[in-house]
C-alpha cells in the first residue's frame, strides 16, 4: 500500500499532492482498521481511496500513464494480502506448506494481473488515435462488464 | 451444499464498478486498466461450477465417560471432487472442549481422497452432551465463492459426575428387614454383640454364653444385632442454581448425590432418588449395580427449570418415600419451597438430614453500599434458617470449599448421635 502511495504522490504537484496524501492516509487508516478489527467492508474502502489518489494523479497529469499496469498489479496484491489476513483471523489450522503455497499463488495472480494490465495498456495506446468509434466500443464494453456484475449480484441475493 | 459469495467478491465488484465508472467519467483508460485484473478474478471465480461432493462422518470412542476424563473422537472425510481448501469446524457444546485447543482444520484434497482427523475431547461438566455437528466450508482457489454445509450431530455422550471417596456415611435410625451392612438396633442373628438373656427352649446351643451361665447358675444366651439393609432416599434440590466462574451449586449437589448413592449401594442398601424442582423426577428405591446406573442416568437429566408454582411433598408419590427411610436432602437452601418441603418431611416423621451445598462462596458481596447491605441481610437470613432447621431437629451438614464432604457428614453424625442420646 505504501508503494502504491509513493507511485501516486511522487509526481503530483503541491495542491494535488496534499489532497493525495490525505487520501492515502485515510486509505492506510482504513486498511489498519480492517485488519485489526476484522471489518472486511473497510478493505475495499481502502483500495478505493488509494484508487482515488491515483485518479487525482491522472487528472493532474494529462499524459498517458504507462505505470497503470504496475499500479493495477500492486492494488491486486494489496487486496489479496488484505483478504488473506482477514481469513487468517479465523484460527483454522492449515496443513504444513499451505502458507507458502498460497503465497506462490498470490504472486502468480499478481503477475497475471500485470500481464493483463500491460496487454490492455498496449490496446489502449493503439485505441487512443481511434476516435469516436473506439470510444463507443470502450464505453459499451465497460457497460457490459457492469451489467454482468449487477446481474450476478442480483442472482446471488435472489 | 449452499453457495455463498465471499467478502472478496463484494469488495472486488465494488472496485471494478468504481474503476470502470471513473474511467468513463474522467475519460482515462488507465483506471479501467487498474480495474481489469479484479474483473478477471471475478470472471474466473464466478463461473458456473458444480457443488463439491464432500462428506464427513463423526465417530466417538465411547458413549459414556466420567467428567474430566479424555475421550477420543474422529472425523472421517471423503471427497469425490478436488478441493483447494476445506475448512472443518467441530461444533461442540460449551461443556466439552478439544484438548490442545484446536477444533478447526483446513485441508487440501484431491478427487477421491479420504482422510481421518483424530481429536481428544474432555467433558468439563457432567450431563448429556450432543456431539457430532460439523461445519464444512469449501473455498475455490481464487477465494471468490464459498460452499458451506452443516452436518447435524447425532451422537450422545453421557458424562457422569465424579465421586469423592467417603469412608463413613450417615446411618439411618431404622433398618429394613433384608440383610445388609447396617447394624440394626433390634436383636437377632448377627455378629455384633447386643445383650444376654435367659435360655428358652428353641434357642441354639451355640448361642449359650457358658461363662455367664456359670456365673449365674442358669443358662443364658447371647443376643446379637443383625445386619440389615436400609432405605435411603436422596432428595435433590433443583429449584435454584447459584453459579460463578464455571462452578455452581447444582453441579456440586449432583456430584455429592452420586457419591452418596454409590456409597450406600455398595452396602447393599436400597437407594431412591427425587429431584425436586421445576420438574419432578423420581426413582423408586432399589439396590445393586443396575440401580446405580439408573440413578446416575436420572441425575444427568437434572437441571434447573424455572417455575413459579408452589410445590410441596403431596405431589411426590408415597411409594417413593418408604417409611423408616433416611431422607438425605442435598440443597443450597436458597429456594423457600424446598426448605418448606424439608420441614414438612420432618413433621411427617421422616428421618431427615441435609447436606447444604454452600452458595455463599458463589455470591459476590457487591461493590455499592446497598449491595453489601443486601448481602449481609441475606447472610443473616441464612443463619436464621439454620437455627430454624436445628430447632426442628434437622441435622444440616454445610459443605463448602474449606470442608470436604466426609468432614461435613461427620458433623451431622455427631448431631444425630447427641439428639438420639438426648431423646433416650
Amino acid at each position: 500500500m505504501a508503494g502504491l502511495s509513493a507511485l501516486t504522490l511522487v509526481e503530483a504537484g503541491e495542491g494535488a499532492g496534499q489532497v493525495g496524501a490525505r487520501l492515502v492516509m485515510l486509505a492506510l487508516v482504513a486498511l489498519v482498521a480492517a485488519l485489526v478489527l476484522g471489518w472486511s467492508v473497510l478493505l475495499p474502502a481502502s483500495l478505493l481511496l488509494v484508487g482515488a489518489a491515483y485518479a487525482l494523479h491522472l487528472y493532474v497529469d494529462e499524459g498517458f500513464d504507462v505505470k497503470a499496469p504496475l499500479f493495477a498489479a500492486g492494488l491486486l496484491l494489496a487486496a489479496e494480502l488484505g483478504y488473506w489476513s482477514l481469513e487468517e483471523r479465523e484460527h483454522v489450522r492449515s496443513e504444513p506448506g499451505e502458507g507458502l503455497r498460497r503465497l506462490a499463488f498470490v504472486a502468480g495472480l499478481t503477475l497475471a494481473g500485470l500481464v493483463v494490465g500491460t496487454v490492455l495498456l498496449a490496446a489502449a495506446d493503439l485505441a487512443r488515435a481511434g476516435g469516436l468509434a473506439v470510444d463507443l466500443v470502450g464505453a459499451g464494453a465497460a457497460a457490459a462488464a457492469l451489467l454482468l456484475v449487477v446481474l450476478y449480484a442480483r442472482r446471488q441475493s435472489g | 451444499m449452499t453457495r455463498a459469495a465471499s467478502p472478496r467478491l463484494e469488495g472486488y465488484a465494488i472496485v471494478v464498478a468504481t474503476g470502470l465508472l471513473a474511467a468513463l467519467a474522467l475519460r482515462r483508460p488507465e483506471l479501467a486498466i487498474v480495474a481489469a485484473p479484479f474483473a478477471l478474478v471475478l470472471a474466473i471465480g464466478m463461473r458456473p461450477a458444480a457443488a463439491p461432493r464432500v462428506d464427513a462422518l463423526f465417530a466417538l470412542e465411547a458413549e459414556r465417560v466420567v467428567e474430566g476424563e479424555e475421550i477420543g473422537a474422529t472425523v472421517a472425510i471423503r471427497t469425490e471432487t478436488a478441493v483447494d481448501r476445506l475448512e472443518l469446524l467441530l461444533v461442540l457444546p460449551r461443556e466439552v472442549e478439544v484438548i490442545g485447543g484446536e477444533d478447526a482444520f483446513a485441508l487440501r484434497l484431491q478427487a477421491g481422497d479420504e482422510r481421518r482427523i483424530a481429536f481428544k475431547l474432555r467433558c468439563r461438566r457432567w450431563g448429556i452432551h450432543n456431539l457430532g455437528e460439523i461445519e464444512l466450508r469449501i473455498r475455490d482457489p481464487l477465494r471468490v465463492v464459498v460452499w458451506e454445509r452443516t452436518i447435524a450431530g447425532e451422537h450422545r455422550l453421557n458424562a457422569y459426575p465424579t465421586t469423592e471417596s467417603l469412608e463413613r456415611i450417615l446411618p439411618p435410625r431404622e433398618t429394613q428387614v433384608f440383610t445388609g451392612s447396617e447394624v440394626a438396633r433390634t436383636k437377632g442373628d448377627g455378629i455384633e454383640y447386643a445383650d444376654i438373656r435367659e435360655y428358652v427352649p428353641g434357642d441354639r446351643l451355640r448361642a449359650i454364653n457358658w461363662r455367664a451361665s456359670a456365673r449365674r447358675n442358669v443358662l443364658v444366651v447371647n443376643e446379637r444385632h443383625p445386619e440389615r439393609n436400609t432405605d435411603v432416599v436422596l432428595f435433590v434440590d433443583s429449584f435454584a442454581d447459584v453459579r460463578r466462574a464455571g462452578r455452581s451449586t447444582l453441579d456440586d449437589a449432583v456430584r455429592a448425590t452420586a457419591t452418596l448413592a454409590a456409597r450406600y449401594l455398595e452396602r447393599r442398601d436400597r437407594v431412591g432418588l427425587v429431584t425436586f424442582g421445576g420438574v419432578l423426577r423420581w426413582l423408586h428405591p432399589g439396590m445393586g449395580p443396575t440401580q446405580r446406573f439408573r440413578l446416575v442416568e436420572t441425575l444427568l437429566e437434572t437441571g434447573v427449570e424455572p417455575t413459579y408454582t408452589w410445590r410441596d411433598v403431596s405431589i411426590i408419590p408415597a411409594r417413593i418415600l418408604p417409611p423408616k427411610a433416611l431422607v438425605l436432602g442435598v440443597t443450597p437452601l436458597v429456594d423457600p419451597r424446598f426448605v418448606t418441603t424439608l420441614a414438612d418431611l420432618r413433621a411427617r416423621g421422616f428421618d431427615l438430614a441435609v447436606v447444604e451445598v454452600d452458595p455463599v462462596r458463589f455470591v459476590d458481596p457487591g461493590t455499592t453500599e446497598l449491595e453489601r447491605l443486601a448481602y449481609r441481610l441475606w447472610l443473616l437470613e441464612r443463619e436464621v434458617l439454620a437455627a430454624r432447621l436445628a430447632q426442628l431437629g434437622i441435622a444440616v451438614a454445610r459443605w463448602d470449599d474449606a470442608v470436604d464432604l466426609q468432614t461435613a457428614l461427620e458433623g451431622v453424625r455427631t448431631y444425630r448421635r447427641r439428639a438420639r442420646l438426648a431423646r433416650v
